[in-house]
């Protein structure tokens, strides 16, 4: 049998909330150990190993910092395949939702006054792929445990991962539950990745978009609908960026015209 | 001659941090908690927004305290807006609390404090000798986590609470499910309380402290109160928490830090214990009053055992509340009776007392303020470093990783998150 190929953890600006969810796996954590050789988890292991190459890294959260970008870069050197989890990590996640917009000082001050603080620079967040090539993306807020494993048992095998490319709205139409939106609820299921098994419209609850966008959805038609719900179009737009501001201004940027990037 | 003991990977008090002990000739001149976790500026950006998209947003500054991040944020909003939720709705949000408390506390009892007490350096290599300890903790973390799943609909920022209920209440099912699981696993919450009961304390970090806490209405233990209560005898109301609770920007951490009349305090299990310790029934009752003594005032490290209590305290609960919560019915989401105004919100988190206020107006956030006990302990964690290193030096310790060690375990006990389980540290020294 080949060697196990090698792997690595590794968590930037965020909640944690994605490798928790990894740790959560209690039932299958073993099995996790077991099927790479992994050389480094700070979250959950004492004995790390940063000076040897990967075959696999995965990293979580976003790129606010100096100190972080360079650690992110010597990542990116030594691992054939750089996967990002969660929403963070791919898409910048909510400290991004704003990304771009020229006023992260003025949050900033907000935020800790004039205090001046001496650690390192820092920045507006921004998702990894702003800095490294990114291989894989499973994204989430958190991500989710079965999606979880369903793609790491596939990329130490060594195939390809797949990821739901259809929105949440098509899994809430499998558990045959009733449109929120028909209700007039905001609900961003129609333009949002799948993958949650549409968790909160099933609880009556409308999507957040927390998974980011899915592939080739139709983001007029979502924002027609709720214009004739009347949703303001700013308060949609500050929705939809919610959780993948960066994605958003670089996918969506064009058909919803300049307000999508102030 | 200048030297530092340096404490590398302090990692997830909140995010990423370390310890810097600077000497002088022998004797402590600084101590630094750092975090160097990067800002995320989350009370900026929830404002000119709504309250629920609030609700979306601010439980992600940490997933691991996500639950009671929600919970203060709907007690504040609601405050403001003037929603009266329904008896169920609350007894069904102390229980989705209540899973947070036993999951975050049994991860680190069991499986990041355990470790250090017993002499091994993680819980993995723990689990050879003491399998059964091993075992217990992660049946109750799992446990803490299902409650979650049933009552929020994920074990990591579940939606399904919401301003004024829940979109969906659990099922007699799913509450039957958590109340026979709660029983059964009282064993197992014992097991941590009769370990940590069992060894003998360090005190080289031992100094006077302040303690704080929320006083839950009534006379029962509990996690959630509009009261702040203070080791000192004093009792202000949460709308006046910046009048016990200073917040500064200190340059060597992007995490606030906050002083009780210019001195640091503890909140967490042990400020709960220490406060409202003699509201403890049943077993967790029994053991408080067995295990309590006066070096609980003193020293953070009985905080592994007053969370361990904690745990049994949440077992004994869970079974009365479950009944309390199958005999009524699934009520209405409460509606907000207005679109403007002040509130503030504070639940007891695992690791201590959080707080956020808000002020809305037509429906829109101005203004977001966020304490969480990791700024809070902060202060205390540097105080007891310095004082168990000045005391361990006095001994003639000497400058090793078990010094290092020492040190470490002192912030450890005020749960300072999941990735202590892993640290790195060196001994720097300069010139």
């Amino acid at each position: 049998m080949a060697d196990k190929p090698k792997a690595g953890f590794y968590g930037f600006t965020g909640c944690a909330g994605c490798l928790l969810t990894i740790l959560n796996c209690e039932d299958e954590l073993l099995d996790i150990f077991n099927a790479a050789d992994v050389k480094s988890f700070l979250m959950a292991n004492r004995a790390n190993f940063e000076d040897e190459p990967l075959d696999v890294a995965f990293i979580e959260g976003s790129i606010t910092t100096e100190e972080q970008l360079e650690k992110l870069k010597k990542i990116r050197e030594k691992s054939k395949i750089v996967v990002a989890i969660g929403t963070c990590s791919c898409y910048g996640g909510v400290q991004a939702m704003y990304f771009g917009d020229g006023n992260f000082e003025k949050r900033w001050k907000q935020v800790y006054g004039e205090g001046k603080i001496e650690l390192t620079e820092a920045f507006e967040s921004k998702p990894i792929d702003e800095f490294v090539k990114v291989d894989f993306y499973l994204p989430g807020c958190p991500i989710d445990k079965k999606q979880f494993l369903e793609f790491y048992s596939q990329l130490v095998r060594g195939i390809p991962p797949r990821l739901p490319h259809y929105p949440v709205c098509a899994e809430c139409k499998w558990n045959e539950n009733e449109c929120l939106l028909m209700k007039g609820k905001l609900c961003l299921g129609p333009i949002t990745r799948g993958g949650c098994n549409a968790r909160c419209p099933s609880d009556n609850v409308p999507c957040v978009g927390c998974f980011g966008p899915a592939d080739e959805v139709n983001i007029n038609s979502e924002m027609k609908l709720l214009l004739e719900r009347n949703y303001s179009r700013e308060e949609i737009i500050r929705r939809i960026r919610t959780f993948a501001g960066a994605s958003f201004v670089r996918q969506f940027s064009k058909l919803l015209g300049e307000e999508a990037k102030k | 001659m200048t030297e530092e003991i340096r404490v590398e990977s302090l990692a997830r008090v909140e995010g990423h941090g370390g310890i810097t002990v600077t000497l002088k000739d022998n004797k402590v001149e600084d101590v630094r908690v750092e975090i160097f976790e990067g800002p995320r500026l989350i009370e900026a950006l929830v404002v000119g927004k709504t309250p629920e998209e609030d609700l979306n947003i601010t439980p992600r500054i940490c997933a691991i305290c996500t639950v009671s991040h929600k919970y203060a944020a709907l007690r504040g909003l609601e405050k403001a807006l003037g929603v009266k939720v329904p008896k169920k709705t609350h007894l069904t949000r102390e229980l989705m609390h209540m899973g947070e408390i036993i999951e975050s506390n049994a991860l680190h009892v069991f499986l990041l404090a355990l470790p250090d007490f017993l002499g091994y350096p993680s819980a993995v290599h723990m689990a050879k000798d003491h399998l059964e300890a091993v075992k217990a903790g992660l049946a109750l973390k799992k446990f803490g986590n299902r409650i979650m799943e049933i009552t929020t609909a994920r074990a990591t920022h579940g939606e399904n609470p919401v301003l004024g209920g829940f979109g969906r209440f659990p099922s007699s099912e799913e509450l039957k499910e958590l109340k026979k699981t709660a029983q059964e696993l009282i064993p197992a919450a014992e097991i941590g309380v009769e370990i940590f009961r069992g060894l003998r304390m360090p005190t080289y970090m031992e100094e006077s402290m302040v303690f704080m806490a929320l006083r839950p209405p009534g006379d029962e233990f509990g996690f959630v109160g509009d009261r702040i209560m203070i080791s000192t005898g004093e009792c202000v109301d949460v709308e006046e928490y910046k009048s016990v609770i200073e917040e500064r920007v200190v340059s060597h951490s992007f995490a606030k830090r906050a002083r009780f009349r210019g001195k640091p305090f503890m909140v967490g299990a042990l400020a709960r214990i220490n406060l409202l310790g003699e509201r403890l029934t049943g077993k967790a009752g029994e053991y408080y009053r067995h295990c309590y003594s006066l070096g609980w005032m003193r020293n953070p490290l009985y905080n592994n055992l007053a969370q361990a209590i904690e745990i049994l305290y949440c077992l004994e609960r869970i079974p009365a509340l479950v009944d309390e919560i199958s005999r009524l019915k699934d009520p209405k989401i409460a509606k907000p009776e207005r679109t403007s105004g002040k509130g503030t919100g504070a639940v007891e988190a695992p690791r201590g007392s959080l707080y956020h206020h808000y002020e809305i107006k037509d429906g829109l956030i101005q203004k977001c303020d966020i304490i969480t006990p990791t700024a809070q302990n902060l202060d205390d964690m540097e105080l007891h470093v310095r004082v168990g290193t000045e005391v361990l030096l006095n001994k003639g310790h000497k400058k090793d990783d078990d010094l290092n060690l020492k040190l470490e375990m002192i912030v450890r006990a005020y749960d300072p998150c999941i990735s202590c389980a892993t640290h790195l540290v060196k001994v720097v020294e300069k010139g």
